[in-house]
């Protein structure tokens, strides 16, 4: 895994992924939404303080493109995938997921629960280096021992419903309609977690196939931890300089 | 790693099983494209599906709101109010622009003893806002001085943005919701303009009266 031969490509690979993670993240800021100064925020957030009531479509649309756009949750969903193979492990693993956003997202928006959205998203990045060190075996290597991968995949989850609250927070949702909208909200994250689940599965099926899946492996695991890295360093920077 | 399999070939998709996924993924794709994310970031609503479950207003709006931001570049003409104030309800008892005549003058109205409680705005304005429309009067008014305030509408509700602003802070928020009468007083929080923003969602043209008297030094038109 470490021979001089395959070290050089295994660079190249993990710095072309560091530019294109910092191009994806620079991309994102420029589409996040600001007031005008009349107060007046465009985007989503215009669109959600502009009506009012139970609006079924539209919060089940804002859910799933959370999670299509939420790019550290489909890095965490990414990692928990990497390695299993049967659709019925896919099937409990994401639905451990599943829950445990949900849980949050719900009590968080409900409950009203305020966490700086910088911290919460930073834990997230550690989530994925989480994972991609689970996916490494660094656990049983440094430890002796396996962490539960359900159970850290649910813990997780918790963290990401809460990501996913902050989010829905910013929105300033009116009272009227608010769990009707919120539960829209959830079975739209759900509905976007299974299209990204499909397309990432469908190239995860391409690459399975090839050698070069068991020989880069381990090298994508680190492209993830690093990744989970720059997320956790973006959003930790954010919190003391904003 | 150390913890992982290498994948049984049987675990893994056939190819023919691969190609037909990636096709029904590139036309569901295409599918969500045209009937939801089309209609519900960009009002465009080609199957007519996105209206259906009102994904297409949620579009338009989107897109208005962007126009709007984009238009917000240029500073607003600020036309001052209280010099065109129409109705006869303003007295005729001219107020003077310095602070002081203006806190006598309203100490003269209220303890005018021949007159009923008739209330004395000091300025009035009435205007029409089309479906979608926006409208937005502020009073320049010093920290602390208040102002006293009502507004209607002819009808709907609509939604208001009471919020102030000054040279150096865009959006200072006061209240907001969605009414159709509101009346009360407005504190300034600090040196600066400070009034309401109205938005017609009603679906018809909307007509919104604003009357206000206290202290403030005028009234200006911002959108």
């Amino acid at each position: 895994m470490t021979s001089v031969r395959h070290q050089p490509r295994g660079a190249l690979a993990r710095l072309f992924s560091l530019l294109i993670a910092l191009a994806a993240c620079l991309a994102l800021t420029s589409l996040m939404s600001t007031a005008s100064a009349h107060g007046v925020a465009d985007g989503d957030k215009g669109y959600i303080q502009e009506t009012t009531g139970f609006l079924f479509a539209p919060f089940v649309y804002l859910g799933a493109k959370h999670m299509v756009t939420g790019y550290d949750h489909l890095l965490f969903l990414f990692g928990v995938i990497f390695f299993l193979y049967k659709m019925k492990d896919i099937g409990i693993y994401v639905t451990m997921f599943a829950v445990g956003h949900s849980v949050t997202l719900l009590f968080g928006v409900l409950a009203n629960i305020s966490v700086s959205p910088y911290l919460i998203d930073a834990i997230i990045g550690l989530s994925v280096v989480y994972k991609a060190l689970d996916n490494l075996g660094a656990y049983q290597r440094w430890f002796g021992f396996q962490p539960n991968t359900k159970a850290a995949t649910l813990i997780f989850g918790l963290f990401h419903g809460f990501g996913l609250a902050t989010k829905l927070q910013d929105f300033q949702l009116a009272p009227d309609g608010l769990i009707l909208n919120l539960i829209s909200f959830n079975i739209g994250v759900e509905l976007g977690q299974l299209l990204a689940l499909g397309a990432i599965l469908v190239a995860m099926g391409y690459w399975r196939r090839t050698r070069s899946f068991w020989r880069h492996a381990y090298t994508a695991n680190v492209v993830l931890m690093s990744l989970g890295f720059i997320l956790t360093g973006y959003q930790l920077a954010g919190f003391f300089l904003v | 790693m150390y913890n992982a399999n290498k994948p049984d070939p049987s675990d893994l998709p056939s190819t023919a099983r691969l190609l037909k996924s990636t096709a029904i993924a590139a036309v569901t794709a295409f599918a969500i494209l045209v009937t939801v994310v089309l209609p519900a970031e960009y009002g465009v609503d080609p199957t007519r599906v996105g209206s259906l479950f009102g994904l297409t207003e949620m579009g338009r709006i989107k897109m208005q709101l962007a126009e709007e931001a984009a238009a917000d570049g240029a500073a607003p003409a600020e036309i001052i109010v209280s010099e065109h104030a129409t109705d006869a309800v303003v007295q005729a008892t001219s107020v003077e622009a310095a602070a002081s005549d203006e806190t006598s003058a309203a100490e003269t109205n209220a303890s005018a003893p021949a007159e009923p409680a008739a209330l004395v705005w000091r300025d009035e304005v009435s205007f029409t806002l089309a479906a979608d429309a926006a409208a937005e009067y502020k009073l320049v008014m010093k920290e602390g001085e208040t102002a006293t305030f009502e507004w209607f509408t002819d009808g709907a509700k609509a939604n208001y943005d009471t919020h102030a602003d000054r040279p150096g802070l865009d959006y200072y928020n006061y209240e907001k919701g969605s009414l159709a009468r509101q009346e009360g007083t407005l504190t300034a929080a600090f040196d600066g303009s400070h009034g309401w923003f109205w938005r017609n969602r009603s679906g018809a043209p909307l007509t919104i009266t604003l009357r206000t008297r206290g202290e403030y030094e005028e009234m200006k038109k911002v959108l």
